[in-house]
């Protein structure tokens, strides 16, 4: 059975004066599921996401946000969505509290359950031994999940997360790949996330579009892409080598296998990791971008 | 939800300590410095006098007479040394503000009813005014010694004469209802203005760190009117100018005239007070959102506001009381 859509995006154009950002672009992205937005810089990606977020206005072509239309329900989509920057864009000088108690209000939430929602938000991103503490005084990680519990306040059915682990430690950046992992599984919220990370990329996403040259270039499921050119690396004591499992897992095995039998010790085995880099390299054609 | 954002304005302020030190010390350290310093330029009292040295190489009674009558006046402190004393840089070394010399001559001149010259030398930064004030103080009471020398000789009996300066008085003339004129009465009204116009700094703060974390791109893609957010930075900000009115005109009535100053005196219509306040605080917080428009950073903000602040104030009147102005 096929999925809902929650953005369907047709013929869309963007340009900046003669310069071109998005040409044609079509990009379907379906309710519940935790879609990867790819590219390099200068591809459009936080173009894209900011005429989703109608921070930018589109030269033409049609979008459809939960099944309406993008101009005319402009409330009800603002209402029903969520962006969160790539910025920490809140208050540093106020507590975790005072800064969601605004955008609470902000998103027009009664007053009544407004402590209710914020207690959920700092729930969710585990931040209740930091409630009121001043936002200045976080260190990265948890200026990030603050930025996140505002994003959630409002319940959203579309979550925008631009390049959200930027600049923070990796015991961080596994926090808060679980927390968006578990609000679309808790919500089925629909995330649409951009990363320049190919790791955080394949940990958490079920489809995955490569945007560039002001299009999208390659989109399809995780499995999918990774299958295509799936390889696995094992590394050992003195030695490391590298077996590609497109056509299967057989050489895997026996491989596996024999380093069983021989009693080699196995130091780390890699999946994927590399191979979704390398193809997004390969399909970048690897050119260093501005 | 208008509430909230100007509870987060108004939480932003209070937690921003260079912005409140702008706001409520700096007007009032101005009023306090500036209503102290020009307290003599707005007061008829004199508190402190010029000094005077005056030195001569005679030793008679008409110069002992001479140095008495120099000495009864109200704006210079006229000290007397009999020593011959004609090194000019005394002024220096012993910090008076003017020197006189009377010559061997005087009583010859006096006594013969002939020209004299008593040479008067100040430093450079002596007033045109404080040195044709003790010019007419010397040789008005050289004249004085002149003419009552004339009447000895005519065998005038001179105890009853009058002096006639005694008898030339002078009023001042306030407009009806009219408060008196004090050096307060200038520098609170001037001083607050300026500070009002200062509350540019927490606003392009809080408007370019806005704009700069892309807290400004998130509220815009939120469901909401951008006029209870224009309105969140300007009710709040009017809020804490009107404080300001309120804060500046109790140092002006209860700290001054602890401090030795006047108090300053309110007898006009207090709803005509709030209206004048009202649109000085319209005009600072438009003032600043345009500023914080169009800088990038705070420091730009704070650099170019700042120095606006400080010309509008010089050609309006704050700096330099209107009366003053050319």
């Amino acid at each position: 059975m096929s999925k809902v859509m929650a953005i369907k995006i047709q013929s869309l154009n963007k340009s900046y004066q003669t310069h071109v950002v998005l040409k044609d672009l079509n990009l379907n992205i379906k309710k519940g599921e935790i879609f990867g937005l790819l590219g390099p810089n200068g591809a459009g990606k936080t173009t894209l996401i900011s005429i989703l977020n109608y921070l930018e206005t589109k030269d033409s072509g049609e979008i459809t946000i939960l099944g309406k239309n993008y101009e005319k329900y402009k409330k009800h989509i603002q209402s029903h969505s969520s962006y969160i920057p790539q910025s920490y864009a809140f208050y540093p000088e106020l507590t975790t509290y005072e800064n969601l108690e605004f955008f609470a209000a902000l998103y027009k939430i009664n007053p009544i359950n407004i402590k209710e929602k914020i207690m959920t938000a700092v729930k969710m991103t585990a931040l209740e031994k930091y409630i009121n503490r001043k936002a200045k005084d976080f260190s990265g990680g948890l200026k990030r999940r603050l930025n996140i519990a505002i994003g959630l306040l409002n319940d959203p059915e579309i979550l925008y997360l631009d390049e959200p682990t930027v600049g923070i430690d990796p015991q961080s950046r596994k926090y808060i790949l679980d927390i968006i992992k578990n609000i679309n599984k808790t919500q089925n919220t629909t995330i649409i996330y951009t990363s320049h990370y190919m790791d955080e990329i394949e940990y958490l996403c079920d489809e995955i579009a490569i945007l560039d040259n002001n299009r999208i270039v390659k989109k399809d499921t995780k499995q999918n892409l990774i299958s295509e050119n799936t390889s696995v690396k094992i590394k050992l004591e003195n030695e490391e080598f590298t077996i590609n499992t497109k056509d299967g897992y057989k050489e895997l095995t026996d491989k596996l296998s024999q380093l069983k039998e021989e009693n080699r010790k196995i130091l780390s085995i890699n999946y994927g990791n590399k191979t979704l880099e390398e193809m997004f390299l390969k399909i970048t054609k690897q050119d260093l971008r501005d | 939800m208008f509430k909230y954002i100007l509870k987060k304005e108004l939480l932003l302020v209070s937690r921003n300590l260079h912005a409140l030190l702008v706001l409520f010390v700096m007007p009032s350290a101005f009023i306090i410095i500036m209503s102290l310093a020009l307290q003599n330029t707005y007061s008829n009292k004199i508190d402190v006098k010029f000094k005077v040295l005056v030195t001569s190489d005679i030793k008679t009674k008409i110069v002992d007479d001479l140095i008495s009558k120099l000495q009864n006046n109200d704006f210079f402190e006229i000290r007397y040394i009999d020593d011959e004393i004609k090194d000019k840089n005394i002024l220096y070394k012993k910090g008076y503000d003017h020197f006189i010399f009377i010559p061997s001559s005087y009583l010859k001149s006096i006594q013969q009813n002939k020209d004299t010259q008593i040479d008067i030398y100040s430093k450079p930064e002596s007033s045109i005014q404080n040195i044709n004030l003790l010019k007419n103080l010397v040789s008005s009471n050289i004249s004085k010694q002149i003419i009552n020398n004339l009447l000895i000789q005519l065998d005038v009996d001179t105890k009853n004469t009058k002096d006639f300066t005694k008898s030339v008085l002078h009023h001042y003339i306030s407009k009806e209802n009219s408060m008196k004129v004090t050096s307060v009465q200038q520098s609170v009204p001037a001083w607050l203005i300026f500070s009002m116009f200062f509350i540019l700094i927490p606003i392009s703060n809080t408007f370019i760190n806005e704009k700069n974390l892309g807290t400004l791109n998130r509220i815009k893609s939120i469901n909401v009117s951008m006029l209870p957010i224009l309105l969140g930075k300007v009710v709040p900000y009017y809020i804490i100018n009107l404080i300001q009115v309120g804060f500046m005109i109790l140092v002006g009535i209860y700290v001054m005239p602890q401090l030795g100053a006047d108090a300053l005196q309110i007898n006009g219509n207090l709803g005509m007070i709030f209206i004048i306040a009202s649109c000085v605080s319209f005009a600072a917080i438009s003032f600043a959102l345009v500023i914080a428009n169009i800088a990038k950073q705070t420091e730009d903000a704070t650099s170019i506001g700042g120095i606006s602040n400080i010309l509008l104030a010089a050609i309006g009147g704050i700096m330099v009381p209107k009366f003053i102005m050319p």
